[in-house]
């Protein structure tokens, strides 16, 4: 492993990005406006389809914002922070402990379907410790990697060539690495034309790539949401990230005192767990503590039409258990 | 049988250096010399098409790697050499060259320049300075002179351009180097040398834009103004030039001038040495012309050798290595304390 100070958050992620080209895999974390600066290069990213990770450990904000206090808004950066149609999967954790496990999901994601990823944490967790129960590493699921080692495609003289943008059943382009004889390829920001890689302005291969580049983040593989608490409640709770510990406690709390209430913590934030519309459907009430002003559950509203409200706190201070407990016997009369 | 078995690499032929795609510049640019003399060089250099590749970021000069028959990357507006740092660090197996123009690399990425060139990364990095924006149609650049209209300075610019030599030689360059589209050989002559330099190599070439920015060198590099135009920097030689060389550089109250040899004497003209460490005769020179009219000097200004970055990392990573071992993750969670429940 090397590790490298770079001059600013613009070279830090483009070096890890020439890195990634080079067949390593390149990691870049930073907070507060360092990620609208790194922007462009996640899309450049995006479009040369090569594995990264960014970890964006969130803070208050707008600009330099609240520089030591949590926050956990920029969930539609990450989301939607690029120009053009720039999709990428993005995940979080839940607790100190979970950091671990995520950083190894938004490595297998990268590498598996070489495409940047984004990795959520915020500075409650960033900061916080638990015990943890150390893993058995041999435990832990391989992350296969294979380079391409000879040309997949045949010109009209029957020459084997080499087309960077060919794919397979994931939609991921083989990884290229220079050195290899015979694949030099030269790619770019460009839009290029599927398969060869050659740059390209046809109006019907850029409506193919914009979707293509969708369908390959949809096609990353996210296990089902899980309902903690109640599974068939009368009020879900919904959240992301470090707030997993304060809406664990008041459920808990809540489903002691005798109330149906349930809890769904998302750690795939794109894409969604193919069962989370079911999940949302089950519930008459649902309920998204968040600290910003309501992204998850704008998300949530947007996608699956449910009447998803928004608790939010925007104090640099994380939520408590006895607050959402509060706030969950409010919302069912209780 | 000798006794080390040299590796002999296949012969190449420009071709072999070119790639299918169309190259797309207006006619009558200078890239295509630029092009063509890498291409032409490329053969000669004792490296596989395999192990080289060219970043660039955007602008005219950035569509090169397109037609580099290497592996290459055209980038992101002014970030090649941020983006060639990260390959060059983890992959010293690769020859890498950087492209970018006087916009790319020194308005939005001149932080990213300095700092490679600072580190000394090993990268060839080429300047095409044409001192206007080309591709976006004729706005000023970095290194376009004062008081020249264009489409973004309607009545002359006012700001004082950069000097790209001597922004390099302010950042630490070990190899910095200047030569011009017009001439073939003194092209790929500097080439081979920054190809040859360890760590980072800086050339700037002058190129003209004929459409936006056409003859902004022509007093200087046309056939024949030469001679009189060109100084010809040459290690260990007295930095000479002139049709019979009757001018010379002195050096003159901590700066250099234009004398006539005839007048100074051969004994006053300084000899060019190109592996001072102290970078300020170098910088001096740089400085000989304001603008691209009185007599400006080429070839190469610095040629020091210091650490590559790349090189000190690794030296690191093996030193830590040799008396802490091989890291193991399992030995690292284990490593504070712990307790069992």
């Amino acid at each position: 492993m090397i590790t490298f100070q770079a001059e600013d958050e613009i070279a830090a992620i483009g070096s890890a990005l020439g890195a990634a080209y080079g067949g390593r895999l390149g990691v870049t974390a930073t907070s507060g406006p360092g990620v609208a600066l790194k922007s462009e290069t996640l899309g450049l990213a995006v479009s040369l389809e090569l594995p990264l990770i960014l970890l964006d450990i969130q803070r208050g904000g707008p600009s330099t914002g609240l520089p030591t206090k949590t926050e956990a808004s920029d969930l539609m950066l990450a989301m939607h922070g690029r120009h053009g149609e720039a999709p990428l999967p993005i995940v979080s954790a839940n607790t100190p402990a979970d950091c671990f496990y995520m950083a190894i999901e938004a490595a297998r994601i990268a590498l598996t379907h070489r495409t940047p990823v984004i990795l959520l944490s915020d500075g409650y967790l960033a900061n916080s410790s638990e015990p943890w129960l150390l893993p058995d590493l041999a435990s832990l699921a391989p992350i296969p990697v294979e380079f391409a080692t000879g040309p997949n495609q045949t010109n009209e003289d029957g020459d084997g060539v080499f087309w960077p943008y060919l794919r397979d059943d994931l939609l991921a382009r083989q990884w290229a690495v220079p050195g290899t004889p015979g694949l030099m390829h030269r790619i770019g920001g460009i839009e290029k034309e599927d398969g060869t890689g050659n740059i390209s302005y046809d109006p019907e291969n850029h409506r193919h790539m914009v979707d293509l580049r969708r369908a390959r983040v949809q096609r990353v593989e996210v296990p089902d949401a899980e309902v903690a608490g109640v599974e068939d409640p009368d009020l879900l709770m919904v959240g992301w990230g470090s707030t997993w510990g304060a809406i664990t406690g008041a459920v808990g709390r809540a489903c002691r005192a005798g109330h149906r209430v349930g809890h769904v913590h998302l750690r795939h934030l794109n894409p969604l767990p193919a069962n989370l519309g079911d999940l949302l459907g089950r519930s008459e009430k649902v309920l998204v503590p968040e600290m910003n002003l309501g992204q998850l559950s704008q998300i949530l509203r947007a996608e699956y039409l449910v009447d998803a409200r928004t608790v939010s706190k925007v104090t640099g201070q994380p939520f408590t258990a006895a607050e959402l407990d509060g706030i969950i016997r409010e919302a069912l009369g209780a | 049988m000798p006794d080390t078995a040299e590796e002999v690499l296949p012969a190449t032929t420009r071709a072999d250096w070119q790639s299918d795609q169309e190259v797309r510049w207006c006619p009558g640019c200078g890239d295509y010399s630029i092009l063509t003399a890498l291409q032409l060089l490329m053969p000669d250099l004792d490296v596989l098409r395999e192990d080289t590749v060219f970043i660039s970021g955007i602008g005219c000069a950035a569509r090169f790697p397109y037609y580099m028959n290497t592996y290459g990357i055209h980038g992101i507006h002014g970030r090649a050499p941020a983006i060639a740092t990260g390959l060059a660090m983890s992959r010293p197996d690769l020859h890498i060259w950087v492209i970018g123009g006087d916009g790319d690399m020194l308005s939005i990425g001149g932080n990213h320049l300095i700092h490679a060139l600072r580190r000394n990364i090993d990268l060839n990095i080429l300047l095409f300075n044409n001192q206007i924006y080309g591709l976006t149609k004729g706005q000023f650049s970095p290194t376009s002179e004062v008081g020249k209209v264009t489409k973004s300075s309607p009545v002359g610019l006012i700001a004082r351009p950069f000097n790209p030599v001597s922004v390099a030689l302010g950042a630490e360059a070990t190899f910095v180097a200047r030569t011009h589209d017009l001439d073939r050989g003194h092209m790929q002559e500097t080439f081979r040398r920054a190809h040859e330099h360890p760590g980072a190599a800086f050339v700037e070439v002058l190129q003209n834009c004929n459409v936006f920015n056409d003859g902004a060198f022509a007093a200087i590099t046309k056939r024949d103004a030469r001679e009189e135009m060109l100084i010809d920097l040459r290690h260990g030689e007295p930095i000479l030039f002139g049709s019979d060389r009757q001018y010379g550089v002195i050096g003159l109250d901590g700066a250099v001038a234009i004398a006539e040899v005839a007048e100074v004497g051969l004994e006053a003209v300084l000899i060019h040495d190109e592996t001072r460490s102290d970078p300020s005769r170098a910088f001096a020179l740089s400085r000989l012309a304001e603008t691209p009219t009185t007599p400006t000097p080429i070839g190469v200004f610095r040629a020091v050798e210091h650490e590559e970055y790349g090189t000190g990392i690794r030296a690191q990573v093996d030193d830590v290595q040799s008396h802490e071992g091989l890291g193991d993750l399992d030995e690292l969670l284990h490593s504070l304390p712990t307790w069992e429940v």
